[in-house]
C-alpha cells in the first residue's frame, strides 16, 4: 500500500520502506513507500525488519534506484544514486509520556457551533483533538474526558431545560401461556394454546415448494429429543392496537415456535453448518434469539422440494407456511383476555443535547436464506413485509420501537451459532441498551443488507456512509451476523463512519474461525461475540451473538470513543482473556466459553 | 451531557496484516505449460463424501478426465443454484479441456484437488492441507495453478493454499469474486471479474464468458509484474436471486 502526500508529510522522519517490489531506475516518490503507521504490525507479524542502515523518508525522496529492491525492504545508501542532505542536528528525544505531575496542556474553543478540544500531549495520546457539537452541552452538563494520565477536561455551559420528546409509545403485554396441545380446534383458553391438528394440511398449500408439515410440542423438561436443523425461533406476537412500533402488542409468554426443516431427500435446510441433533445440546437457551429455559417449544417441521434448500424460494416456503399457522394463533391471542404477567412500555424518544447515536445492523442479503423480511404487518410475521434482498440491500431506517415490535423476520442463514433469529430482534440487547441509556440520544436503527457481489457491497456501504453523514450522528455501533464475505462490507461500513470522523464501534463474531478477512485503520474499537472454546462456529443455535454483555461492552466502548478515552489496541490473536478483562472493568459476568469440541 | 467512560478497555478483535510476499515468475509460454485448477468452492464428485459446510479442511481428489456431469457442490456460504445449473461456474473443467484442444495451454495435470474453504481453519490450511495439495501438484509437474474462492472465508482458504503452491515454485492466480480478501490475505496474483460469489468463474452456461475469464487469468499469470497485483476483468454477471 503506497501513501499519500498528506501521510508523507507526517512521516518524513520515519524509515523509508518500499511497499512493493521496485525496479532499478525508479525515481522514488510517496507512491512507492509503505505507510509507517503499519510498521509496528508488520514487525510483529515478521514481515518487516528495520535496519540501522535504513534511510529516512526525507532522505530518499527524488532519488533514483540503482538496483531492484523487494517489497518491505529498508532503503539503504547502496541502492540509491544520491541521498538527500538533511540538516542532521540531533533531535530532542521525544518524550513518550508526560510526568505524573504534569497535566496535559489543553485548549478549548468554539466555532461553527462546535466545541473544539485539543490536547497537546498526554500519555499515549498525542495531538488529540475532539470536536463536539455545542448541542451536546446544552443542559449545563459536564463532559468529562478521562485519559490514562488523569487529565480531565470539563466544559460547562449555561443551564437549559432538558426536554425528552416521546414520539411513539408501544405497550407490550406479555400474556402467560402454561400449556400447549395439538387438538381439534385452534384456541387459547385459561393459559392453554390448542392448535387444530388439521391446520398443517391447510398451511402446506401456502407454497407449492412445501411438501409436508408436522407440528409437535416440546416441554422444557423433555428437550433431549432429536431435532432437524433449527431454522428459526419465532415468538407469537400480535397487534391489538396501532401498527408496528406503537399502540399495543400482545406477546405470548412462555412459548415460542421453532422451525426445523429438511428437503425431500432428507438434506438439512442449512447453509453454513446445521444444528440437527439433540435439542438440549443444540440451542443456547436464554440467549436473545433462542428459547428461554422455561419456554414451551412448538416445533414446526417442514419438508421442502428436493434441491431447493440452498436457493431463495425453498427456505422461504418453510417460513411462509409456518407463519400461516402462527397467524391462526395470533388471531386467537387478539381475542384472549388472559393474565398479563408483564407490561413493557417502550418509547421512541429524542433526548436533545445528548450525543446522537445510531445502531447499524448489517443483515444478510446474499440470497437463499441470507435474507430477512422487513416490516411485516404482524410482529415477527411474513405477510406485508419486504425482503431486504429485493430492496437492493440499501440501508433502511427503523425506529427502536419498530425493531422491538418485531419488524424483522429473519430468514436466518449462515451458521447456527452466529445467526440472529427472529426472536433476537424483538429483544435485541443493543437496541434495548441504547434506547434505555439516558446519556445517549438513539435516533434510530439502520438495517443494511450484505450483497453477494463485491461491487454491490461497496455501493451499499457508500449509501450508508452518506446516510450517516446526513444524519449528523456523533457515534455509531455497527454489528454483523456470521462472518466471511460480509466482513468486507462490515469493515467498509466502519470506514465510512471512521473517515467522516464519526466514532464507531464494530461488533461481530470473529474469534478463530471467523477472524477478519480484511481490515482498516478505523476498526479500533471492536467487540467479540464468540462463546465457543475453540473460537469456532459450533452449530449451537444462537451461541455466539449479541448478548447483554456484548451490548454493554459495545456501548461502553462507544462512550469512550466519543469522549476521546483511549481503547487499547487488540492483541494480534483472539484471546478470551481480553474480553473477560473488559467484562471485569464493566462489572459484567465472565464470558464462559462452551466446550463444543468443534475443530473443523 | 456527561458520558460515563471507563479507562483500560481493550479492543477485542484484531485486523489482519497482509503476509510475506511470495512470487514465482512464469518462465514458459502458456502453450507449453501444464495447468491445474483448484477451488475452495466445495466442488466434489457425486460419489465422494460431501464437505462439512460449517468448516472442513479435508480435500477431494478429482481426476481431470472426470465428466462435469459427475461433479456437484456442497457449500453453505452462497446460493448454490448457479453451480447446480453448470459446475463450470465455479470449476470450469470443460473450458480447460477446450483450452488444451485449442493449444492455448499445454496440458492439464492428471488430477487436481478441491476443498470447501468456508470457515476454513487457517492453521490447518496453512500447515497441512495447503502444503499437501501444493506438493501433489508439484509432483505432477504443474507450472500454473488457477484457483477460485467461493464465499468470503473461502477466499481466505483459497489464498492460503494458492500461496503454498506459489511457494512450491508454481505460478498461481486467484480468480476472485471478492478481491479485497484475496489482496489482504496475500494472493500472489489476482484477477477480478464482476461476478457474484457462487459463480466465481463466470455466468453458468455462458461459455464465451467462462473461456475469457480463464484465458485472461492465464495471461495475468504471465504478465503480472509483481506480487499481489490485481487485474480487473471486464466481465459482468448479476445473479438475480
Amino acid at each position: 500500500m503506497s501513501i499519500t502526500k498528506e501521510t508523507l508529510q507526517m512521516h518524513l522522519k520515519d524509515p523509508a520502506i518500499f511497499c512493493c517490489r521496485r525496479q532499478k531506475g525508479l525515481v522514488i516518490s510517496e507512491a512507492d513507500l509503505e505507510d509507517p503507521a503499519l510498521f509496528e504490525d508488520m514487525i510483529e507479524a515478521g514481515l518487516l525488519e528495520l535496519s540501522s542502515d535504513g534511510l529516512r523518508i526525507e532522505q530518499v525522496l527524488g532519488s533514483t534506484l540503482t538496483a531492484n529492491v523487494e517489497a518491505l525492504t529498508p532503503i539503504t545508501r547502496e541502492v540509491l544514486d544520491k541521498v538527500n542532505d538533511i540538516d542532521e542536528k540531533p533531535e530532542k528525544p521525544e518524550e513518550t509520556c508526560i510526568k505524573e505531575k504534569e497535566r496535559p496542556t489543553t485548549k478549548t474553543g468554539r466555532g461553527n457551533n462546535m466545541i473544539h478540544i485539543e490536547i497537546g500531549k498526554a500519555k499515549n495520546l498525542e495531538q488529540f483533538s475532539l470536536d463536539i457539537p455545542i448541542a451536546a452541552f446544552e443542559h449545563g452538563d459536564t463532559i468529562k474526558c478521562e485519559e490514562p494520565c488523569g487529565g480531565e477536561i470539563e466544559t460547562k455551559k449555561k443551564e437549559a431545560p432538558k426536554t425528552k420528546r416521546v414520539f411513539n409509545t408501544l405497550k407490550k403485554q406479555h400474556i402467560r401461556i402454561n400449556e400447549v396441545e395439538i387438538g381439534s380446534e385452534t384456541s387459547i383458553k385459561d393459559g392453554r394454546i390448542t392448535i387444530d391438528s388439521a391446520i398443517t394440511k391447510r398451511a402446506v398449500k401456502e407454497d407449492p415448494l412445501c411438501k409436508s408439515i408436522e407440528l409437535d410440542v416440546i416441554y422444557p423438561d423433555k428437550r433431549h429429543v432429536y431435532t432437524d436443523t433449527i431454522m428459526d425461533v419465532c415468538p407469537i406476537a400480535t397487534k391489538v392496537e396501532g401498527e408496528l412500533g406503537h399502540g399495543v402488542t400482545k406477546v405470548a409468554e412462555g412459548v415460542v415456535f421453532m422451525l426445523t426443516g429438511v428437503d425431500e431427500d432428507g438434506v438439512q435446510i442449512h447453509e453454513f453448518g446445521s444444528s440437527e441433533g439433540y435439542l438440549d445440546e443444540k440451542m443456547y437457551f436464554g440467549h436473545p434469539g433462542c428459547a428461554d429455559e422455561k419456554d414451551i417449544i412448538i416445533r414446526c417441521h417442514v419438508v421442502i422440494e428436493r434441491l431447493s434448500g440452498m436457493t431463495r424460494p425453498g427456505p422461504f416456503a418453510a417460513h411462509k407456511c409456518q407463519d400461516y399457522i402462527i397467524q391462526a394463533i395470533r388471531d386467537e391471542l387478539k381475542k384472549y383476555d388472559g393474565e398479563v404477567i408483564r407490561e413493557e412500555i417502550c418509547e421512541d424518544v429524542r433526548r436533545p443535547g445528548n450525543p446522537r447515536v445510531v445502531l447499524v445492523k448489517e443483515i444478510m442479503g446474499q440470497g437463499a436464506m441470507h435474507d430477512n423480511v422487513i416490516c411485516p404487518t404482524e410482529p415477527c410475521g411474513i405477510l406485508g413485509g419486504q425482503k431486504n434482498v429485493d430492496c437492493g440491500n440499501v440501508p433502511i431506517m427503523l425506529t427502536p420501537n419498530q425493531v422491538r415490535d418485531g419488524s424483522i423476520h429473519a430468514l436466518t442463514c449462515i451458521g447456527p451459532a452466529t445467526k440472529e433469529m427472529t426472536r433476537h430482534y424483538i429483544r435485541e440487547p443493543l437496541v434495548e441498551g441504547l434506547a434505555a441509556d439516558e446519556e445517549m440520544d438513539l435516533i434510530g436503527v439502520i438495517f443494511v443488507g450484505s450483497p453477494q457481489v463485491n461491487d454491490e457491497k461497496l455501493w451499499v456501504s457508500e449509501r450508508l456512509g452518506s446516510l450517516l453523514e446526513s444524519l449528523d450522528v456523533d457515534g455509531c455501533i455497527i454489528t454483523t451476523e456470521g462472518f466471511g464475505n460480509n466482513h468486507i462490507d462490515f469493515i467498509q461500513h466502519i470506514e465510512q463512519a471512521g473517515k467522516r470522523g464519526i466514532p464507531v464501534v464494530g461488533v461481530s463474531f470473529c474469534a478463530y474461525q471467523g477472524q477478519l478477512v480484511v481490515g482498516n485503520k478505523y476498526a479500533t474499537a471492536m467487540v467479540e461475540e464468540n462463546m465457543d472454546k475453540g473460537g469456532f462456529e459450533n452449530n449451537i443455535a444462537g451461541c455466539s451473538c449479541v448478548t447483554k454483555e456484548v451490548a454493554t461492552r459495545a456501548i461502553a466502548m462507544l462512550k469512550n470513543k466519543m469522549s476521546g478515552v483511549e481503547i487499547l489496541p487488540a492483541p494480534k490473536k483472539w484471546n478470551n482473556d481480553v474480553i473477560n478483562a473488559n467484562n471485569k472493568l464493566l462489572g459484567l459476568k465472565e464470558t464462559e466459553l462452551v466446550e463444543s469440541g468443534t475443530l473443523h | 451531557m456527561r458520558l460515563t467512560t471507563i479507562s483500560g478497555l481493550q479492543s477485542e478483535i484484531f485486523v489482519p496484516v497482509t503476509p510475506r510476499p511470495v512470487f514465482t515468475e512464469l518462465k514458459k509460454p502458456l502453450s507449453e505449460c501444464k495447468v491445474a485448477f483448484i477451488t475452495a468452492g466445495g466442488i466434489h464428485k457425486k460419489s465422494q463424501t460431501p464437505f462439512n459446510t460449517s468448516g472442513d479442511f479435508s480435500y477431494r481428489t478429482i481426476e481431470f478426465d472426470t465428466p462435469s456431469s459427475e461433479l456437484m457442490v456442497t457449500h453453505g456460504g452462497f446460493d448454490n443454484s448457479d453451480i447446480n445449473k453448470d459446475v463450470n461456474a465455479m470449476f470450469p473443467i470443460d473450458r480447460l479441456h477446450e483450452l488444451v484442444e485449442e493449444g492455448f495451454i499445454g496440458s492439464l495435470s492428471k488430477e487436481t484437488y478441491t476443498f470447501m474453504g468456508g470457515g476454513g481453519n487457517v492453521e490447518k490450511f496453512k500447515n497441512e492441507t495447503g502444503p499437501e495439495i501444493a506438493r501433489k501438484l508439484k509432483e505432477q509437474g504443474v507450472d500454473i495453478v488457477l484457483c477460485t474462492g467461493g464465499c468470503g472465508t473461502c477466499h481466505r482458504s483459497a489464498t492460503i493454499v494458492t500461496r503454498c503452491c506459489e511457494a512450491e515454485g508454481m505460478s498461481c492466480v486467484v480468480i476472485a469474486a471478492l478481491p479485497p480478501i484475496a489482496r489482504q490475505q496475500g494472493a500472489p496474483r489476482i484477477t477480478a471479474p464482476h461476478v457474484p460469489i457462487g459463480s466465481n468463474a463466470g455466468e453458468p452456461n455462458n461459455i464465451p464468458m467462462q473461456t475469457a475469464i480463464i484465458k485472461e487469468s492465464l495471461e495475468w499469470v504471465k504478465d503480472c509484474p509483481s506480487y499481489n497485483q490485481t487485474k480487473v476483468l471486464p466481465y459482468e454477471y448479476r445473479h438475480n436471486v
